[in-house]
C-alpha cells in the first residue's frame, strides 16, 4: 500500500515528468508507460524519510530507462538489433546533474509542447479535453469516464482516436512564432475552462457541480502560471476558475437544487478565492492585452463586488459583454448581454434582442429560460409558460429541469 | 529576541495535496500557533498567497520595471512566514519542530528590526484575505 504521501509527490510531479518523457520519445503512448514504470520504482525506493531532492528529475531519469527498456524489448520482438540507446546506470548521481539542467525553461518548453499536442487543432473538442485530463492530469479513463457520464469503454475509444489522429497528422514541433503561440495558448487556456465549465455546470446528469473537475482544472491553470506568468489570458483564466468557483457553496441549497445569482447567501462565497482572483486579474490587465477570458473574469469579478444583488453595476457589465462581443463575438454572449440590458432598459427592449437568437440558441435551455423570465416579467404568461416547457425539453441536468420546473409552477396554470 | 520563522515548499505538491492531507499540515500549525499562543511567544502569522500572483518591481536607472511573478523562480516557493519571541535560537528551533517539517523546508533568521504593533498587548488583528 503506497503511502499517500508519496502518490502525492508522483501527481505532483506528473505533468512535468510526463511532458519531458513525451520530448524523449516523442510517443504520448510509450511516455505514460515510462512514467508508469518509474512510479512504480519510484514508490519501491522512496520513504517519507528519504525523497530525492528532486522528485521531478529523478522520475525522468527513471522514466527515460524504463522508457528505452520498453523500446529495446519492442524491438527484439520485430527482429532488428537493439541499438545504441544506453540507460543511464547510476540514478544517484545523474540524478543531481539532472536537477541542475532541468531548469524552469526546459519544464515550460515541455509541458507546452504536451499541452499543444493534446489541445492540437486536428482534435475535437472532447478530444483535447478527455487527451488533456488523461495525459496531464493523469486521471483515469474511469474517472473521465465518470465525469462526463460516458461508458468507460466509450471513453478509452475517444481518448485511443485522439491518439492516431495526432499520430496521422505527423506533428512537428518546431519553434512557434508570437503568432502561433499565441493562438496555443488560447487553445490550451480553452481546453482548461472546457474542463472547470464541466464541472462548474455539468451538461448532464443529476448533479450541478462536479467539484473535482473544478479543482483539477484550477490545479492545471495554476501550473500554467506559475510557468508562464507573463501570459495574461491565464492569468485571467486562473482569476476566472477561482472567482467562478468561489460561489460553489452558494450556487446549491440544502436540498441540491440549483439557486441563481439573485437569491445567493453572498456570505457563503469564498472570498478567499476572490481575492486571489482579483489580483491575478489586476497583474493581467495592467499588460494591456486584453483576451476574452480577462474580460469575462472581470464579469465575474464585478459581480463579486456588489454587497447585494440590487448593488449589481449593470452599467459595467454591459461595458464589458459589448467588449467580449467584439473579441469573441457569439450567441451566448448576446444572450448574456440581453440579460444585462433587462435591468438596464427593460425587459422589452431585451426581447427584442433575444428574438435575433431564436435561430442559433433553439437548443439552448438558457435562452428559453431568460426569454421566460422577461415575458413573466411582461405578465404574457401563456407565451412565459410555452417558454419554460421549452426550457425544460432542452435543459441537461435534472437540478436544471428541477429549477426550471418550478418557475413554471411558480406561475400557476 | 524575535525570530522570523520562513516556509518554503513546493507548489506543485501543495497543489496536488488531498483535503486530508492538507488537514494533517494544518493541524501541526495549529500546534505550533497553540504553543507559541500558550507560551506568549507568538509574533506574527503570514501566510502568502499563490505565487501566481506575484509581481516583482525593479528599478532600471530611473525607470520602474515591474515583472510579473516572484523575484526567484526556484524549485521551492516562499509560502510564508511566523515571527516569534524567544530567548534563543535553541528555544526557536525547538518551536519549530512543532511544524509540518516533512515537505519543504523552515528557514529562521533573528529578525535586526521590527516595527509594528505591540503583539503582547494590543488587541489581536487577524486579516483572512477577504
Amino acid at each position: 500500500m503506497p503511502s499517500a504521501w508519496l502518490s502525492t509527490h508522483l501527481r505532483a510531479a506528473r505533468p512535468r515528468v510526463l511532458a519531458a518523457l513525451n520530448r524523449a520519445f516523442a510517443d504520448l503512448d510509450l511516455a505514460e508507460d515510462a512514467f508508469q514504470e518509474a512510479s512504480l520504482k519510484a514508490l519501491k525506493n522512496w520513504s517519507p524519510e528519504d525523497l530525492p531532492r528532486d522528485p521531478a528529475a529523478w522520475l525522468v531519469v527513471a522514466g527515460r530507462n524504463a522508457g528505452i527498456d520498453i523500446v529495446r524489448k519492442k524491438k527484439r520482438e520485430t527482429l532488428s538489433a537493439p541499438e545504441d540507446l544506453d540507460p543511464i546506470i547510476d540514478l544517484s548521481d545523474t540524478e543531481e546533474a539532472l536537477t541542475d539542467q532541468l531548469d524552469r525553461s526546459v519544464y515550460r518548453d515541455d509541458i507546452l509542447r504536451l499541452l499543444f499536442t493534446c489541445c492540437h487543432p486536428v482534435l475535437r473538442r472532447d478530444q483535447q479535453i478527455a487527451l488533456s485530463l488523461k495525459i496531464v492530469a493523469g486521471l483515469s479513463v474511469d474517472e473521465i469516464a465518470r465525469a462526463f457520464l460516458v461508458q468507460p469503454k466509450t471513453m478509452e475509444q475517444r481518448i485511443t482516436r485522439a491518439k492516431k489522429r495526432l499520430g496521422a497528422a505527423k506533428l512537428r514541433y518546431e519553434e512557434p512564432d508570437a503568432k502561433a503561440r499565441a493562438e496555443r495558448f488560447s487553445a490550451v487556456a480553452n481546453a482548461i475552462y472546457l474542463v472547470f465549465n464541466e464541472g462548474y455546470s455539468a451538461s448532464h446528469g443529476s448533479q450541478l457541480i462536479r467539484t473535482p473537475l473544478c479543482l483539477e482544472a484550477i490545479r492545471l491553470a495554476r501550473l500554467m502560471v506559475r510557468l508562464f506568468p507573463e501570459e495574461p489570458e491565464l492569468r485571467g483564466l486562473l482569476a476566472l476558475c477561482l472567482i467562478q468557483h468561489s460561489r460553489h457553496r452558494a450556487r446549491v441549497n440544502t436540498n441540491g437544487e440549483a439557486v441563481t445569482l439573485e437569491f445567493q447567501d453572498r456570505s457563503k462565497w469564498d472570498r478567499r478565492l476572490i481575492s486571489e482572483g482579483n489580483v491575478l486579474l489586476e497583474a493581467a490587465l495592467r499588460s494591456a492585452a486584453p483576451g476574452p477570458l480577462q474580460i469575462e473574469a472581470a464579469i465575474a469579478a464585478t459581480h463579486t463586488r456588489a454587497a447585494t444583488y440590487d448593488d449589481t453595476n449593470w452599467t459595467e457589465l454591459d461595458r464589458l459583454y459589448r467588449a467580449l462581443e467584439i473579441i469573441r463575438p457569439s450567441p451566448v454572449v448576446l444572450l448574456n448581454r440581453a440579460v444585462v440590458i433587462a435591468k438596464l432598459k427593460g425587459p422589452e427592449e431585451a426581447l427584442q434582442l433575444l428574438e435575433k437568437l431564436s435561430a442559433p440558441l433553439e437548443r439552448y435551455a438558457s435562452y428559453h429560460a431568460a426569454t421566460a423570465a422577461l415575458l413573466t416579467d411582461l405578465e404574457q404568461y401563456p407565451k412565459a409558460r410555452a417558454a419554460y416547457k421549452a426550457a425544460i425539453r432542452h435543459a441537461g441536468t435534472d437540478v436544471e429541469r428541477q429549477h426550471i420546473q418550478s418557475k413554471l409552477d411558480a406561475l400557476g396554470h | 529576541m524575535l525570530f522570523s520563522v520562513l516556509i518554503y515548499a513546493n507548489e506543485d505538491f501543495m497543489d496536488a495535496i488531498t483535503p486530508e492531507e492538507h488537514a494533517e499540515i494544518m493541524r501541526h500549525h495549529r500546534a505550533f500557533h497553540e504553543h507559541t499562543k500558550g507560551a506568549k511567544t507568538f509574533a506574527a502569522a503570514t501566510k502568502l498567497m499563490s505565487t501566481g500572483t506575484a509581481v516583482t518591481i525593479n528599478k532600471e536607472s530611473d525607470d520602474y520595471l515591474v515583472t510579473d511573478g516572484p523575484f526567484a523562480e526556484t524549485k521551492e516557493q516562499f509560502m510564508g512566514f511566523y515571527m516569534i519571541d524567544c530567548p534563543s535560537l535553541e528555544e526557536a528551533i525547538d518551536t519549530v519542530k512543532l511544524l509540518p517539517l516533512e515537505h519543504g523546508r523552515v528557514e529562521i533568521r533573528p529578525v535586526a528590526y521590527f516595527e509594528g504593533a505591540d503583539f503582547k498587548n494590543a488587541e489581536r488583528l487577524v486579516i483572512d484575505a477577504s
